[in-house]
C-alpha cells in the first residue's frame, strides 16, 4: 500500500512537470512568428553582421595602420629590421585597439540596418525560391539522360572487370545550367538591396570601402539567408557566431527557442509518470525486456526530436528494415511452433536463399522474373536442405538449441569455402582478380534491387512507405498464420507443446517436425532474398552467421518464448528490434561522434534477449 | 577389465582418429618441413595448451565445454591493459597481471556460474551467448570508459582522434611484459628433453623405491624415456627439433595444471564435482550444494582461462583489443574435443592431444590448401569449418548417445 502511495506521488509530480513544461511550450510555440520573434531574430541578425563587418573592419585599420607604420619608419631612415618591427608593432596595437571585446555594440545605432537586412534577406529568400525551382526542372529534364550514361558507365567497367561498388544515386551535371532571366533579374535586386546594406554598415563603420564590402559580401549574404531557415536554425546560427548578447529578454528567447523541445519533454514525462503507475501491470502483461526495450525505444524517439533529427525519416526507414528482416524472424515461428525452439541454424536457409539469387545473377535474369526464381530456387534448396536438417535434429531431441548453433556455423564456414570454388561466371559475382565470388555483390536495376520496395511505393508527409515490401510481409505472415490454423498446423503446434500427447493421440512427431523445420528453412531462404533486395546486396562468406541471432533476438523482443509464439511477435519484435538499431546509430553519433556505440548495442541487446529467454526456458530445478 | 573390441574403439575415437588422418593428409600435401612444424607446433603448444587445460574441471562438474572461458580472457585483457598502463614490465608485470586477474575473473566467474545455474542443460549455448554479450560490455568499457572517463596516460594505448583503447595492445615495449614469461628459461629441445627424462627417471626410481609403483611399470617407463633421449641423438631426428627453443618456465606452468586438475580430483571438492557431473539428482540428495559446486567449477575455471590467455599475450607480444578474445573458446573446445574428449568426460592427456593435433591442423592448413586448391584462403575458412564442424559433431555424438541412452530402458520395457 506504501509502495502505491510513493508510486503515485512519483506519479503526480511527474504529471505536474509535464504539465508545466507543455503548456510553457505551447504557449512560446506561436511567439516565433509573431513580432517577439521577428524582434528577437532581427536582433540576432544585426549583432552577426555587426562581429562579421567587425571582423572585416578590423583588417581594414590594420592595412592602413601597417602602411602608416611603414612610411614613418621609412621616413625615419630605420633599416629592413627596424620597419618590421614598427609594422608588427602597429599591427598588435591596432587590433588590441579595435578587436571586438572592447566595441559596445548597444550603443550603436541599427535602425538602418535592421530594414536593410530584412529587405536584403526577403529579396535573397525570393531569388533562392526561384532558383530552387529552376534546378529542379534542369534535373527533371536531364535525369533520364544522366541515369542512362551512369548505368552504361557501369556496365563498361563490368565488362573491363574493374571494381563495381554499390549503385549510387544518380547526380545530375550543373555544370550546363543557365540562369533563367528571372532569376538574373531576382539576383539583380538582392544586389541592390545588399548595396543597401552595405551602406547602412558604412555608417556604422565608416572605413569600410568597396573592396572590403565586396569580399564580405558571402558572409554577410550566408548570415542573413540560408536556405532552409526557420526559427530555430536562424537562432542556432546566430548563437554560434557569438551574438547571444543582444538578444534583451535571454531567458525569453530561450524558450521559445526551445518550445517545441519543452513540449517533447513533457509528453515524454507523461509517458514516464503512466510507466510509474502501471508498472507491474505492464511488466506482467509483456515482461521485463519488453518493456525495457520499448522504453528506450520511445526514449530514441525523443531523444531524435530533441536532437533534431528527422524523425519521419527515421521511422521510415525502421519501417523499411521491418520488412526487411521480418521474413527470417518469421522462419522462427514454425521452429518454435514445431517443437525444436529456436532455429538457430538459420543459416542454412540463408545460404540456400544466397546461392538462387546468385544464379539469378549468374544467368542474368532480369526484374520481377529473376527474384521469383531466385525465390523458387532458394526455397526448393532449402527444402531439400531443411528436409536433412530436420532429419538430423530428430535424432537430437531436446538438445536442439546448441547442435543447431553450431551445425549452423559449420555450414556457414563450408560454404565460405564454397563460395571460393564455385564455378559462377559473372564479372558482378566474381572478383575480377583471384579467385572466388566477391564479399558482398552489389544488386543493381537490371536483377532485383529494391523490387519490392519501390512497387507502389508512396511518400507521405515525409514518411515513405515501401508498399510492397509491407504487402509482402503481410502476404507472408499471413500465410504463415493460415499454416497453423490448418489441420496440419494445429498438430504440428501439438507436438510442439506436448510431444507425448500428440504421439498419443496419433500424430507423427517426427513427421510434424520434419515439416516445421522445413518450413522454417524455407522460410529463411526467401528472407534472406527479401533482405538483400531492400539492403542493395549479397553478402557471402560469414555475413549470415549471426542473422540466426538476429532473427532470434528480434522474436523474443517481440514477446515470444523458446516455447511459444504469434504472428504479432515477429511483427512487433522486429520492429522495436530494428527501431531501436535505426534510431541509436544517429542518437548515439549526436552524443558521441563517430563511435560504433550501436553496433555494441545491437551485441547487447541480440544477445541479452537471448539469454534472458534461456534463463526462462532451462526452468529446471536446482538439481 | 572388459576387453573393447577393436570397432568400439575406433567409434569412441572416431574424431581422434579423423584428425590425425587429416594432420598427416594436411603435412604430406603442405610442403612443409618437418622442422617448421614442429618448430612451430612448440610455439602454439606452449600459449595454447594452459587454455585448453582450463575446460576440464566445468566438464567433469557436467557443465559441458565452457565457452564463457572468453570472459575469463576478457578479464586478463583488462588486467594487462592497467599493467601496461602503470608502466610495471617484464616478469613483475606478468605476476601483477596474473594476480589482478584473479578477483576480476573470480568475480565474473561468479556471475557466470550464477546465470549458468539458471539454464541448466543449456550451459553451453548459454556460455557462449554469454560471451557475445560480455564482449558487448567489453566494448563498452574500452571504448567509452577506459581513456574518456577514466584517463589513460600511456602513448600508444590511446589513439588520438578515436575513442577508447587503441585497437592493438604492444607489450613489446619496455612498458610491456612480452616473453615475461617463455624468456626466462629457454633451451633446445634435445636438452630440455633430457633434463624431463631426468626428473621423470629421479620420480620413477623413488617411487619405485618406495613400492608406490611396480617394478615392471617403473622398467617400461624408464625405458621409453632412455628410448627417446637415444632417439634424439640420431642426426635426422636432432634436425627436425633443430629449431625448437623450449620455453621451459612455460611448460613447467602448463605441467603445474595438469598435477592441479589431477590433484584437485583427489579433494572432497574435486568429488563434489565429479558427483555432480554425474548426476545432479543424486547429488543433491545426497547433501551437496550443487549450484554452489557449479559456480565454483565455473570461477577456476575463468580465473585459469584468464591466466592461460595472458600467457598467450605475453608469447605473442601484442594482442587485438577488440578481437583476442573472441575466438578463445571455440579453439580451445575444438581442441579438448579433438583430444577425444566429450562433453561429460575430459582428461590432461586428452587436452594436451587435442591440442597438439588441432594446431597441427592449423599450421598446416593454409599451405595444404593453397597446394591443393591454389588458395590460401580455403584452408583459412577449412580450419574454421573444422572448428566449428568438431564442436558440432561432438554435440551430435554426446546427444544421440543421450537419446539412445534415454530410450533403451523405455524399449526394454516393451520387450
Amino acid at each position: 500500500m506504501k509502495q502505491n502511495k510513493v508510486r503515485i506521488t512519483v506519479a503526480a509530480v511527474l504529471g505536474v512537470l509535464a504539465a508545466v513544461l507543455i503548456v510553457l511550450g505551447a504557449l512560446n510555440m506561436p511567439q516565433r512568428t509573431s513580432e517577439k520573434g521577428a524582434q528577437i531574430i532581427s536582433d540576432l541578425r544585426n549583432r552577426s553582421l555587426l562581429i562579421a563587418t567587425g571582423d572585416g573592419v578590423v583588417e581594414s585599420y590594420v592595412a592602413i595602420a601597417k602602411k602608416e607604420a611603414t612610411a614613418a619608419a621609412k621616413a625615419a631612415g630605420g633599416g629592413m629590421s627596424a620597419i618590421r618591427e614598427a609594422v608588427a608593432k602597429a599591427e598588435e596595437e591596432t587590433r588590441a585597439k579595435y578587436s571586438n571585446s572592447t566595441t559596445d555594440y548597444s550603443t550603436l545605432d541599427t535602425t538602418a540596418l535592421t530594414e536593410a537586412a530584412a529587405a536584403y534577406a526577403e529579396a535573397l529568400a525570393a531569388y533562392d525560391e526561384v532558383a530552387l525551382t529552376a534546378e529542379e526542372d534542369y534535373i527533371a529534364a536531364h535525369i533520364a539522360e544522366a541515369k542512362a550514361a551512369a548505368e552504361a558507365e557501369r556496365e563498361a567497367k563490368i565488362a573491363a572487370g574493374e571494381e563495381v561498388g554499390e549503385e549510387e544515386e544518380v547526380k545530375v551535371d550543373m555544370s550546363g545550367f543557365v540562369a533563367t532571366a528571372e532569376m538574373t533579374a531576382l539576383l539583380a535586386e538582392a544586389d541592390a538591396q545588399y548595396a543597401a546594406v552595405g551602406e547602412a554598415l558604412r555608417t556604422i563603420y565608416p572605413v569600410l570601402d568597396d573592396s572590403a564590402l565586396a569580399t564580405l559580401k558571402d558572409t554577410i549574404g550566408d548570415i542573413v539567408y540560408q536556405r532552409g531557415d526557420s526559427f530555430t536554425v536562424q537562432y542556432d546560427r546566430y548563437i554560434a557566431a557569438g551574438s547571444g548578447a543582444a538578444v534583451s529578454d535571454k531567458a525569453g528567447a530561450f524558450m521559445i527557442r526551445y518550445a517545441d523541445d519543452m513540449i517533447y519533454v513533457g509528453l515524454a514525462l507523461i509517458i514516464a509518470g503512466l510507466v510509474v503507475l502501471f508498472y507491474d501491470v505492464l511488466v506482467a502483461k509483456l515482461g521485463i525486456p519488453r518493456v525495457i526495450i520499448g522504453l528506450f525505444f520511445i526514449l530514441l524517439c525523443f531523444m531524435a526530436l530533441l536532437y533534431d533529427l528527422s524523425l519521419p525519416t527515421l521511422l521510415s526507414n525502421t519501417i523499411v528494415r521491418m520488412g526487411m528482416n521480418s521474413i527470417m524472424v518469421l522462419a522462427m515461428v514454425p521452429g518454435i511452433q514445431c517443437g525444436i525452439s529456436l532455429n538457430l541454424g538459420l543459416p542454412i536457409g540463408l545460404v540456400c536463399g544466397l546461392v538462387g539469387g546468385l544464379m539469378t545473377i549468374e544467368l542474368g535474369l532480369p526484374g520481377w522474373s529473376g527474384f521469383l526464381f531466385a525465390i523458387g530456387v532458394g526455397a526448393a534448396l532449402a527444402a531439400v536442405c531443411g528436409f536433412v536438417y530436420a532429419q538430423l535434429l530428430n535424432r537430437l531431441k531436446g538438445e536442439e538449441m546448441s547442435v543447431t548453433t553450431y551445425v549452423g556455423f559449420s555450414i556457414v564456414s563450408l560454404m565460405c569455402i564454397a563460395w571460393l570454388v564455385l564455378p559462377f561466371k559473372s564479372l558482378k559475382l566474381r572478383w575480377p582478380l583471384g579467385t572466388g565470388l566477391r564479399n558482398t555483390i552489389g544488386l543493381d536495376s537490371t536483377n532485383f534491387a529494391h523490387i519490392l520496395d519501390d512497387l507502389f511505393a508512396f511518400e507521405i508527409l515525409g514518411f515513405e512507405v515501401p508498399t510492397g515490401l509491407l504487402l509482402f510481409m503481410a502476404l507472408a505472415c499471413f500465410l504463415v498464420w493460415l499454416f497453423s490454423r490448418s489441420k496440419t498446423g494445429i498438430a504440428m503446434q501439438a507436438v510442439g507443446n506436448n510431444p507425448r500427447f500428440a504421439e498419443a493421440t496419433g500424430i507423427s512427431v517426427d513427421r510434424m517436425r520434419i515439416i516445421g523445420t522445413m518450413l522454417s528453412t524455407v522460410l529463411g531462404a526467401i528472407g534472406i532474398l527479401v533482405y538483400s533486395q531492400s539492403y542493395g546486396f549479397m553478402q557471402l562468406y560469414t555475413a549470415p552467421r549471426q542473422m540466426g541471432f538476429i532473427a532470434a533476438s528480434a522474436i523474443l523482443i517481440g514477446g515470444a518464448s523458446t516455447s511459444r509464439c504469434k504472428i504479432s511477435h515477429v511483427i512487433i519484435g522486429t520492429f522495436l528490434f530494428q527501431g531501436v538499431l535505426t534510431l541509436g546509430m544517429p542518437v548515439a553519433n549526436v552524443l558521441v561522434p563517430g563511435s560504433t556505440i550501436s553496433e555494441t548495442l545491437r551485441i547487447l541487446i541480440s544477445n541479452g534477449i537471448i539469454l534472458y529467454a534461456l534463463t526462462k526456458s532451462g526452468g529446471e530445478s536446482r538439481a | 577389465m572388459r576387453k573393447e573390441n577393436l570397432g568400439e574403439v575406433l567409434r569412441k575415437n572416431a574424431v581422434t582418429i579423423m584428425f590425425v588422418l587429416l594432420c598427416i593428409g594436411g603435412m604430406a600435401v603442405s610442403g612443409q618441413t618437418p622442422a617448421y612444424v614442429v618448430y612451430e607446433l612448440f610455439g602454439r603448444l606452449s600459449r595454447n595448451a594452459f587454455l585448453v587445460l582450463a575446460l576440464i574441471i566445468p566438464i567433469v562438474a557436467g557443465m559441458g565445454i565452457n565457452f564463457a572461458v572468453t570472459i575469463g580472457a576478457m578479464a586478463a585483457q583488462i588486467a594487462a591493459l592497467w599493467v601496461v598502463e602503470w608502466g610495471v614490465s617484464g616478469l613483475g608485470g606478468f605476476c601483477l597481471a596474473a594476480l589482478l586477474t584473479i578477483p576480476l575473473a573470480s568475480f565474473f566467474g561468479f556471475l557466470i556460474g550464477k546465470l549458468l545455474n539458471k539454464m541448466k542443460g543449456q550451459e553451453m549455448i548459454g556460455g557462449m551467448i554469454l560471451g557475445y554479450f560480455a564482449n558487448g560490455l567489453y566494448q563498452l568499457l574500452f571504448l567509452f570508459i577506459f581513456g574518456n572517463l577514466i584517463p589513460l596516460k600511456t602513448p600508444g594505448l590511446v589513439i588520438k582522434g578515436s575513442t577508447g583503447v587503441a585497437n592493438t595492445i604492444d607489450l613489446s615495449t619496455e612498458r610491456g611484459f612480452k616473453y615475461a614469461l617463455d624468456g626466462l628459461w629457454r633451451i633446445p629441445f634435445v636438452q630440455a628433453l633430457l633434463i624431463v627424462c631426468g626428473v621423470v627417471a629421479v620420480i620413477v626410481i623413488a617411487l619405485m623405491a618406495t613400492k608406490k609403483l611396480s617394478a615392471k611399470k617403473g622398467g617400461i617407463t624408464l625405458a621409453v624415456f632412455a628410448a627417446l633421449c637415444l632417439l634424439v641423438q640420431i642426426p635426422a631426428v636432432a634436425q627436425i627439433f633443430s629449431m625448437v627453443q623450449v620455453p621451459m618456465v612455460t611448460f613447467m606452468v602448463i605441467a603445474a595444471l595438469c598435477l592441479f586438475n589431477m590433484g584437485i580430483m583427489k579433494t572432497r571438492l574435486g568429488q563434489q564435482f565429479r558427483a555432480v557431473g554425474q548426476n545432479r539428482t543424486v547429488a543433491n540428495a545426497a547433501g551437496i550444494d550443487v549450484d554452489r559446486v557449479r559456480v565454483i567449477a565455473i570461477m577456476i575455471s575463468t580465473v585459469l582461462a584468464g591466466w592461460g590467455q595472458l600467457i598467450f599475450v605475453q608469447n605473442m607480444g601484442s594482442f587485438q583489443t577488440y578481437g583476442a578474445h573472441e575466438q578463445v573458446g571455440l579453439y580451445a573446445g575444438a581442441a579438448i574435443l579433438v583430444g577425444g574428449a566429450s562433453i561429460k568426460r575430459a582428461t590432461n592427456r586428452q587436452a594436451l592431444l587435442g591440442c597438439i593435433l588441432f594446431h597441427l591442423l592449423f599450421i598446416v592448413a593454409p599451405s595444404a590448401g593453397k597446394n591443393l586448391f591454389g588458395d590460401a584462403a580455403i584452408g583459412e575458412y577449412f580450419r574454421v569449418f573444422v572448428s566449428y564442424g568438431v564442436i558440432a559433431m561432438a554435440l551430435v555424438m554426446h546427444a544421440w548417445s543421450g537419446v539412445s541412452r534415454k530410450k533403451r530402458p523405455e524399449s526394454a520395457l516393451k520387450a
